[in-house]
């Protein structure tokens, strides 16, 4: 028997596959469209590629040996170690040297820079969070590997090297170039830093080096590198300068 | 008009890869045509507002892409193929097309629909939820081509899009963009002149960044006969008829 | 589209329904195999539809039935007619659309019958169902059984889902089925319902 002539059932394959291939978002993207109030800049953020699982577990375990050595061998590692987890972390949230349909994403309703700034909030959140866990597993630990300083003040430093990270990686148009930038410059400055601070004779341990680059005169510096990072991640995102 | 460009211009460095560029377009379909440099993707990449013109006045869709809320609009209206589309392995058909139907802010409730129907229009139904790793470089063009108009684009740009396609499958797609056409303006970039010649209205080429002609595919071919265009079929020599024109001239 | 176009990119021998279906109970489910079923069985399952409803009306049917074989091919049983299962669905749908326009229910062939299938079209219209129903079962001493026609038939519950909400075992549910159909025939003035089985007996398991 064949279809009568005034029913379209193509168009009734169409509704049915529309609920048959319908995707249901997991609670977790619900809340993040809920606060964020758009659909596609949440599916943007659960589809960062420094946010999916196997990249956090990798980052939670190189912090967990961090800790261990924190805990285990007295060296303070987690503060050394978290900026540049975290820097590559952003390096890799967006941009073209990661999205294979960047030049296609650039040309979308959701702005480019919004989804920029949410996935890179998103990762440095994560990973200062992973970082925070990893270092209050350490607390109890021997006096001088338990200070607020070590504990805490990688925050900044990690925020400072995130900001050059991006800038860099946004400039030019590179995850691989950001990131190496980003592990580069914290190289030197902890060799700086340690170098500089170390008493003459003596050589430098995980502990006298995270002391160094955390140490509080260090703040300003960082808190201007990072507003000077900002700004360049601001002006190269910039409509102006379109994709090329 | 969904198009008005005035004098368009872009540079890089000293290269100018679009020169002085005037062109305006309602509904319907437009073939841009030309050589390798001459043009053709930084002005698709001009309309679909991802490239700013060095000068020049551009309007689409009567807005200004100057202007963010503009922009917005514009982009949400716009479907884009660019010439080399990259795809996220892990995704299925489905997963891709929905993704960037929620970029283009296609209201929620809506964009199951939406990608239900543009996955049948380019005949993907069986592969529906297939990961894009398991698909043919024919098939992920057409996942390109559905993502391009699931949010019903009255300005739609296709970069090459028949790249890949078998010849069943370029047929189908000039229905596609003829049907397109009736309501929206359709711009396909090709070098592919029997793409042209099936589905265009009206054709532009482009050579060294300006447009050399604008008319329809037999305004083309009698260029062709009035010239001396080399080639195997009427579209084709007028095409060749018109650039070695163009090169004698400048 | 889906109907005319030839299957392309499918090289799946020719599956019997009652596979299909399975497929498409499986796991996630395998729309594929949806499809198919929708391409053999949309167009004559329109056509009868089409006999009492307008086409839009058609549509929505057809929609919310293959919906509905979506979500529940898992409580089909391989012992009958695919397509009267779908008839069935089909017709249900139907009822519920216009019950929901506070409509009376169309005249709707009330035998499952598919391009197939041997099964005689039945002259009952599922409004002379009701009203033979109403007639055999009404009274206070038919409760029971115009409890169960109503959850089982009208509503088309699983055996095992009215046996839960009447507070009876599965075989109480059964004998008042049994009674509900001879009363109904009865009624119906032993009208031909062209097979001794029934309109219901392919759906969900025996009853």
């Amino acid at each position: 028997m064949t279809a009568p002539d005034d029913v379209d059932l193509d168009r009734v394959w169409t509704s049915v596959a529309a609920e048959v291939w319908r995707r249901h978002p997991s609670r977790l993207e619900r809340t993040a469209t809920r606060l964020l109030r758009s659909p596609g800049l949440a599916r943007a953020l659960l589809t960062t590629p420094s946010l999916l699982f196997p990249w956090l577990i990798a980052s939670a375990v190189i912090l967990a040996i961090g800790a261990l050595a924190q805990v285990g061998a007295n060296q303070p590692l987690v503060g050394l170690l978290a900026p540049v987890v975290a820097a590559v972390g952003i390096a890799y949230a967006y941009g073209p040297g990661i999205d294979p349909a960047w030049e296609l994403a650039c040309s979308c309703a959701v702005s480019d820079r919004l989804v920029l700034l949410t996935r890179s909030v998103a990762v440095f959140a994560v990973n200062a969070a992973l970082g925070l866990a990893a270092s209050a597993t350490t607390l109890g630990t021997r006096a001088e590997t338990h200070t607020a300083q070590l504990t805490f003040g990688w925050l900044l430093p990690m925020t400072a090297v995130c900001a050059l990270t991006l800038a860099v990686a946004v400039a030019f148009r590179s995850a691989a170039v950001g990131a190496g930038a980003g592990v580069a410059a914290w190289i030197v400055v902890v060799l700086a830093r340690g170098a500089f601070t170390a008493a003459p004779g003596t050589s430098s341990t995980a502990a006298s080096l995270a002391t160094a680059v955390t140490d509080a005169n260090l703040y300003l510096p960082y808190l201007a590198a990072a507003v000077l990072c900002a700004a360049v991640v601001y002006y190269a995102t910039r409509p102006q300068r379109g994709i090329q | 008009m969904n198009i008005e460009l005035s004098d368009i211009t872009r540079k890089f460095s000293r290269n100018v890869a679009v020169d002085g560029v005037t062109l305006d377009a309602g509904p319907g379909v437009l073939g841009l045509l030309g050589p390798n440099g001459a043009g053709k993707t930084s002005l698709l990449r001009m309309l679909a507002t991802i490239l700013p013109p060095s000068s020049g006045q551009l309007t689409l869709l009567g807005r200004d892409p100057r202007k963010p809320a503009d922009r917005r609009e514009i982009r949400r209206r716009l479907g884009y193929l660019p010439q080399s589309l990259g795809y996220y392995p892990s995704f299925t058909v489905v997963e891709f097309i929905e993704y960037f139907a929620l970029l283009k802010e296609v209201p929620p409730h809506l964009v199951p629909k939406a990608v239900a129907a543009a996955v049948e229009k380019v005949d993907l139904g069986p592969r529906a939820k297939s990961k894009l790793r398991t698909l043919s470089g024919g098939m992920l063009r057409r996942v390109g081509i559905a993502q391009a108009i699931v949010n019903e684009p009255q300005l739609a740009l296709f970069d090459e899009p028949t790249a890949g396609l078998d010849p069943e499958q370029r047929v189908a797609f000039r229905a596609l963009i003829r049907d397109l056409g009736q309501t929206a303006t359709v711009i396909v970039s090709t070098h592919l002149v029997e793409d042209v010649g099936a589905a265009c209205s009206e054709v532009a080429l482009m050579s060294d960044g300006k447009v050399v002609f604008r008319g329809t595919p037999q305004e083309l071919t009698a260029r062709g006969e009035a010239g001396q265009g080399v080639g195997d079929a009427p579209l084709e020599r007028g095409y060749s008829a018109i650039l070695s024109a163009a090169r004698a001239a400048s | 589209m889906v109907v005319n176009r030839s299957r392309t990119e499918c090289n799946r021998r020719v599956m019997d329904d009652d596979e299909l279906i399975a497929r498409v109970a499986s796991g996630d489910g395998d729309d594929t195999a949806l499809r198919e079923l929708f391409t053999r069985h949309a167009p004559w399952l329109a056509a009868r539809l089409r006999g009492a409803l307008p086409p839009e009306d058609v549509e929505d049917v057809l929609q919310e039935t293959f919906i509905a074989v979506w979500k529940n091919a898992k409580t089909y049983q391989p012992q009958g007619a695919p397509a009267a299962w779908l008839w069935v669905i089909a017709r249900n749908q139907a009822a519920l659309l216009l019950r929901k326009r506070g409509q009376p229910a169309a005249p709707l062939p009330g035998e499952a019958a598919g391009p197939s299938t041997d099964f005689a079209e039945a002259a009952l219209t599922r409004a002379h169902l009701d009203a033979a129903a109403a007639l055999a079962l009404g009274g206070p001493d038919r409760a029971e059984e115009r409890e169960v026609w109503r959850l089982l038939y009208v509503e088309d519950r699983p055996v095992a889902e009215v046996a839960k909400l009447t507070g009876v075992p599965e075989g109480t549910v059964k004998s008042r089925a049994h009674r509900a159909r001879r009363l109904l025939r009865a009624a119906l003035g032993g009208a031909p319902t062209g097979t001794h089985t029934g309109p219901h007996a392919t759906e969900g398991g025996t009853r």
